[in-house]
């Protein structure tokens, strides 16, 4: 049974699924119901260092830089309209290939084109963010942002992150104001 | 306070009372519906008689409660009061007309407690594109009631928001429901020469009301200088049968044979509260229906007397015409034609001002055999 978390919760993956080595972090929402512009939510994941900073800036894995330099993190791909079943857009993490430098894994989802679309985050129904344990696939944990998701068009879904020997996963929810540049700003991105 | 579209807050965060209006006003020239649907946990409309609209404007449980006016309408609600199988209300905006909610003006929802304002979310034409029918807020129940400013639609209009809810048609509730008074949301006024509506007869065999009222010239004492004002009409139906109806000459036309309109009384003064009246039982039928107004006696002409006329088919829409550029010494006044346009009717305002009947015949091309006659 799969660890339900609200905003700020955790869990600790090593534990709810000993052994594990590798992770798919899945997103999802769905697709507008109503008439107008779709919905086209980007998932990335920054590769943080003890300070909250990327090491360069090919640790922000996004729709242009599907992969890691070490092969460890791999962006499954674009969905442009969030149809269909399940996960959206969904990011594999091979936990023991993520270099020791590395100690925060944050993922994110930012709606494309917010300002000249207007849109935001409480205009999208049943937003998520789940992990799965690749071994098994069976879900670890998931965090509905259903409630925590408003005016906001850039946000933190969750965190995967070492606590000691240990992977855990964090509930974030916390919005940004501007889109995926200003948050990839935040992480010490140059773009 | 003010939210933006998408924001989203628990009502106890504004409130702590569970009795509360939701006041819609939405600036525009279009007819603009506003209607609230209770929703279950799947967000479906189970229950009917939970569409809360200007023909069923009050919940069963009387928790819900529409009070409407033109353009802006409120609804009372007691969230303690409602059945626990009810998780959503919508608030909802529709046209049900040419045109769509790009065109409205500046618009709000408020949220409003024992007279103060506890929400506004404003909205405007800017919001929207091709909808015509706009789900404006939404209140529902997770863990607690929470309050979404919604502001989107379907280019669909109210059917395709019924559908969205998975309700049945339209036209299939409204004839679940007993036609109860309109309140005046279909409001409108045309008030220059050319201004057209064009309205939906949503109910077959539905009658089309036509007033007539005029004002008493100041000044004139005990009916001396008393004004009489006709009201009658020349038609041509689908089926060829054409005539005129008015008081002059007895016509006052039939309600169950054609031409399927019939005229209600001569108020002689104008002083009766309800005026003249016009009854068409089959607006379907009409092929040209050119309604005017006579003065028959009185000194007084048409610059001092006000005249207007009301055109109404209830519970879907109210168009009145004023006659408003009155031309001196004349006394016949075709204020206003009804014609087909599609599955429906338009409405043209033309107050154009005639000797007498033969001028007027003559402009619309009825072709009748005149003769004098009095009443």
């Amino acid at each position: 049974m799969a660890v339900s978390l609200t905003k700020g919760g955790n869990v600790s993956l090593s534990k709810e699924a000993p052994n594990l080595t590798s992770i798919l972090i899945g997103l999802g929402w769905d697709a507008r119901s109503t008439d107008g512009g779709d919905f086209d939510l980007d998932a990335s994941l920054f590769m943080l260092g003890e300070n909250g900073k990327v090491r360069s800036d090919l640790d922000f894995i996004f729709y242009n830089n599907l992969k890691s330099a070490d092969g460890s993190v791999v962006h499954t791909g674009d969905n442009r309209t969030g149809v269909g079943e399940g996960d959206d857009e969904a990011i594999k993490v091979e936990l023991t290939k993520v270099p020791a430098s590395v100690s925060r894994l944050a993922v994110a989802v930012t709606i494309h084109e917010a300002d000249a679309r207007k849109q935001n985050f409480g205009m999208v129904s049943n937003a998520f963010i789940r992990v799965v344990n690749q071994a098994d696939q069976k879900e670890i944990t998931r965090y509905d942002l259903s409630e925590d998701a408003s005016v906001e068009t850039a946000m933190i879904f969750g965190e995967v992150y070492r606590h000691g020997g240990e992977w855990k996963f964090k509930a974030i929810g916390q919005g940004y104001k501007g889109g995926l540049g200003p948050l990839a700003s935040s992480f010490g991105v140059n773009v | 306070m003010e939210l933006i579209r998408g924001q989203k807050l628990k009502l106890a965060d504004v409130t702590t009372s569970a009795a509360f209006e939701v006041q819609i006003d939405v600036q525009s020239n279009l007819v603009v519906d506003i209607s609230c649907f209770g929703l279950d946990e799947t967000r479906k409309l189970s229950d009917d008689r939970y569409f809360i609209f200007y023909n069923q404007k009050t919940s069963p449980c009387s928790s819900i409660v529409l009070e409407a006016s033109p353009h802006s309408a409120g609804f009372k609600l007691n969230l303690s009061a409602l059945p626990p199988a009810i998780k959503t209300i919508v608030f909802a905006a529709t046209i049900d007309q040419e045109g769509t909610m790009s065109a409205i003006g500046p618009s709000s929802l408020r949220l409003v407690e024992n007279g103060k304002e506890r929400l506004i979310f404003p909205f405007s034409g800017r919001d929207f594109a091709s909808e015509k029918a706009v789900m404006v807020a939404e209140m529902y129940f997770k863990d607690q009631w929470r309050f979404s400013a919604v502001g989107q639609g379907f280019n669909g209009g109210l059917s395709a928001l019924l559908k969205h809810f998975g309700g049945e048609e339209i036209e299939k509730i409204k004839e679940t429901i007993p036609a109860a008074p309109k309140v005046n949301l279909g409001k409108v006024t045309l008030e220059k020469r050319g201004a057209a509506q064009k309205v939906n007869l949503t109910k077959q065999g539905q009658t089309v009301h036509i007033n007539l009222q005029w004002d008493e010239p100041k000044g004139g004492f005990f009916g001396s200088s008393a004004v009489d004002l006709d009201l009658g009409c020349m038609y041509r139906l689908k089926n060829g049968d054409r005539g005129v109806i008015q008081p002059l000459g007895g016509n006052f036309g039939s309600q169950n044979g054609s031409p399927y309109i019939f005229l209600d009384k001569d108020d002689r003064s104008g002083a009766a509260a309800d005026g003249e009246n016009m009854y068409v039982f089959r607006p379907e039928e009409i092929e040209l229906m050119v309604i005017f107004a006579l003065i028959y006696e009185g000194t007084a002409e048409f610059t001092a007397v006000n005249g207007r006329v009301t055109i109404e088919h209830k519970g879907n829409f109210e168009i009145l015409v004023p006659l408003n550029n009155p031309e001196g010494g004349k006394r016949f006044c075709a204020a206003a034609r009804i014609e087909p346009d599609e599955n429906s009717i338009r409405i043209t305002k033309d107050e154009l001002y005639f000797a007498g009947h033969v001028d007027c015949d003559r402009h619309y091309g009825f072709g009748f055999q005149w003769k004098a006659g009095r009443k």
